[in-house]
């Protein structure tokens, strides 16, 4: 069943994208429609990129030109509605992720066992992730290049792995002992560590993600400090500097 | 005072100045509205689930509603106080803006619905309920609180 929603959920993202994208794509083919980005002309003349991750930045740039990402970039409604996708799978994903890390720290539904959480509400998180990764991607490829240097985009990016990681141990770990803590009101230490670094997690994931619209660090907004430049891979333009 | 007068008079109270005028304070309270949003989600949708019968399903969901009330009203209060002060900053936008109406009026009535009709259906317990009402009840908090969160969406969009 959660796999036929699963697949449901996919096609529908899909089928409104390609809904919103179709109906502009045509009109914007020309130089009109590019992203206008600095860095992008800059990148050409300058054979090695400075700062992390500047190897990419020629790839994100050629995505940037792309027939999809000027699409979703152009068109009036494309990028509104993947990011109300974004939001309202937020309160899935990310609502229902807190609901099992407060029942691992014993805050809340202190009665339900604890596997009981986790197999009735995980899988909602799984098809909340999904969808959260379908919809982020399709964000990310309608301003590819500005969201890479984006430092909140990149600190997002790692607390993700982060998480990912923490979730891993957890299953791993104390997590197949379950049978032994199952029905403790408060699960022992090693889960509710585990439940803590998940909810510090995800908060720094969401109040960064939120972050991205209002980057103070933008490449195009210089003179930034050189630390801050070599964190987004910036090559600040050198008549911009003065 | 009239409606737009009143909207005038937040816009250029002291503590909406102050957020327009700081080029943090806007973003970082709309970052903690969202946290809020999603707690709210995560503690309406775990009744929800329990009522659709997808989610938890042992327990009577007059239960999973008193544990997960602490969490509901907390992050609604955290939504009501961020919320009012993103809305002194920008009042005038909001006023002319028909997504803050559409939200205001999901509010009111996702509010009414949840601590008036759901609650007592939730304490009348399932012997006493038909299925398929709580199935219906279910469904339209799911809706009116999406409309909350959709509509606050697209008070950020022109």
């Amino acid at each position: 069943m959660q796999i036929r929603l699963l697949a449901f959920l996919c096609c529908l993202v899909l089928a409104i994208c390609y809904q919103a994208t179709a109906r502009t794509a045509a009109p914007t083919w020309g130089n009109a429609g590019r992203q206008t980005h600095v860095f992008s002309t800059v990148l050409l003349q300058t054979p090695a990129p400075q700062g992390i991750g500047g190897s990419l930045l020629a790839f994100f740039s050629r995505l940037g030109d792309s027939s999809w990402s000027v699409g979703l970039h152009e068109s009036r409604y494309a990028y509104d509605l993947i990011e109300s996708v974004h939001v309202w799978t937020l309160c899935l994903f990310f609502g229902l992720a807190v609901m099992f890390d407060l029942r691992l720290l014993g805050w809340t539904m202190r009665s339900v066992p604890v596997s009981e959480v986790a197999r009735r509400l995980l899988p909602w998180t799984v098809v909340g992730f999904v969808v959260m990764v379908i919809s982020g991607t399709l964000l990310f490829t309608a301003i590819p290049l500005r969201s890479y240097q984006n430092i909140f985009f990149r600190t997002k990016m790692i607390m993700l792995l982060l998480a990912g990681l923490n979730v891993w141990i957890f299953h791993s770990g104390v997590y197949r002992r379950v049978t032994t803590w199952d029905v403790a009101s408060v699960p022992p230490r090693a889960a509710r560590v585990a439940g803590a670094l998940s909810l510090v997690l995800w908060v720094c994931i969401v109040l960064s993600g939120r972050m991205i619209a209002y980057n103070w660090f933008d490449c195009d907004r210089q003179p930034q400090r050189p630390i801050i430049n070599f964190m987004t891979s910036c090559v600040p333009n050198q008549s911009e500097e003065h | 005072m009239s409606l737009l007068g009143f909207f005038q008079w937040c816009e250029q109270s002291g503590i909406g100045d102050t957020i327009r005028r700081s080029s943090w304070l806007f973003p970082v309270i709309e970052a903690i509205h969202l946290l809020g949003l999603g707690v709210i989600g995560g503690a309406v949708l775990t009744v929800d689930l329990r009522l659709l019968g997808l989610g938890l399903r042992r327990q009577p969901a007059a239960q999973l509603a008193r544990d997960a009330q602490p969490w509901l009203v907390g992050s609604l209060l955290l939504m009501l106080i961020t919320g009012s002060l993103l809305f002194l900053s920008e009042a005038i936008k909001c006023y002319y803006h028909e997504a803050f109406w559409f939200k205001m009026a999901s509010l009111f009535l996702a509010l009414v619905f949840t601590f008036t009709i759901q609650r007592k259906v939730i304490m009348a317990g399932e012997t006493r309920v038909r299925p398929v009402w709580s199935k219906v009840v279910a469904l339209v908090s799911i809706l009116l609180w999406s409309g909350v969160g959709i509509g606050g969406r697209w008070i950020g969009f022109s």
